[in-house]
């Protein structure tokens, strides 16, 4: 899988493709830490090209809300499939991410 | 049985993209659409996963034997190795109401079990952990 940050004006937005696994989790996880220096800036989480994902990637998004929650920022999460959207309905993480 | 397969995997990471095909395959088999068979995939990953971070002691090599059967209406994945003695149906319990300060980072993997599949089931016998998870179907 590939992830693309890219900082705009007053947000940040982490482009993720691909199969979020187990096995690409530790990556994932190095690519997404630039986003922890949010400073108050929003976090948007484009997951339009994301395919999957498994608790290890739901780990890396709690750790970085937790993370942006306490500097003010929000953390978007934009464009999940239906199975993405079942995953974050069934894990409670609906009510703790923005979804859009 | 409609489908019976197995499948040996080693205890590292990189083997979990060997089950997708497979579990393809039982989906198909099985009718099940496309967001069922995500979940089935989710499921046998972190049945694994678990047995690959925790089963063995850290640098030791271990088996994982991954059994798929299809067929009276039941999806069946058996999951067995010889590593510590551990039983996920006990664990997993998640609150999910809590707000995200409060909301640990650990035991997803097993909740996401459980709550996607009809049975879990897991015993203890000679030496070998033998997880069943059971996905019931109508066709």
């Amino acid at each position: 899988m590939t992830t693309t940050i890219q900082e705009q004006e007053n947000q940040l937005v982490a482009i993720m493709e691909g199969r979020l696994d187990t096995a690409a989790a530790q990556q994932a996880q190095k690519d997404l830490e630039p986003l922890k220096a949010c400073n108050g800036r929003d976090i948007v989480l484009d997951c339009a090209g994301l395919d999957y994902i498994a608790s290890s990637g739901l780990r890396i998004f709690l750790n970085l809300l937790q993370v942006a929650k306490s500097q003010g920022s929000q953390v978007i999460i934009q464009g999940a499939n239906d199975y993405l959207r079942q995953v974050f309905n069934m894990t409670g993480f609906s009510h703790l991410f923005v979804i859009k | 049985m409609d489908l019976q397969c197995s499948i040996t995997l080693k205890n590292d990471l990189k083997e979990i993209e060997n089950l997708v095909d497979i579990v393809n395959a039982a989906c198909e088999v099985a009718k099940f659409d496309e967001l069922t068979t995500d979940q089935m995939n989710l499921v046998l990953e972190e049945a694994v996963v678990n047995v690959i971070n925790y089963g063995y002691p850290e640098g030791t090599e271990g088996d994982i034997v991954v059994d798929v059967e299809v067929g009276d209406g039941c999806l069946t994945f058996t999951v067995s190795d010889h590593g510590v003695a551990f039983d996920p149906t006990k664990h997993g319990d998640v609150d999910t109401t809590l707000p995200a300060e409060q909301r640990k980072i650990g035991g997803l993997g097993i909740f996401l079990m459980k709550s996607t599949m009809d049975d879990l089931s897991y015993e203890r016998k000679d030496g070998q952990n033998i997880l069943k998870l059971k996905k019931f179907y109508k066709h």
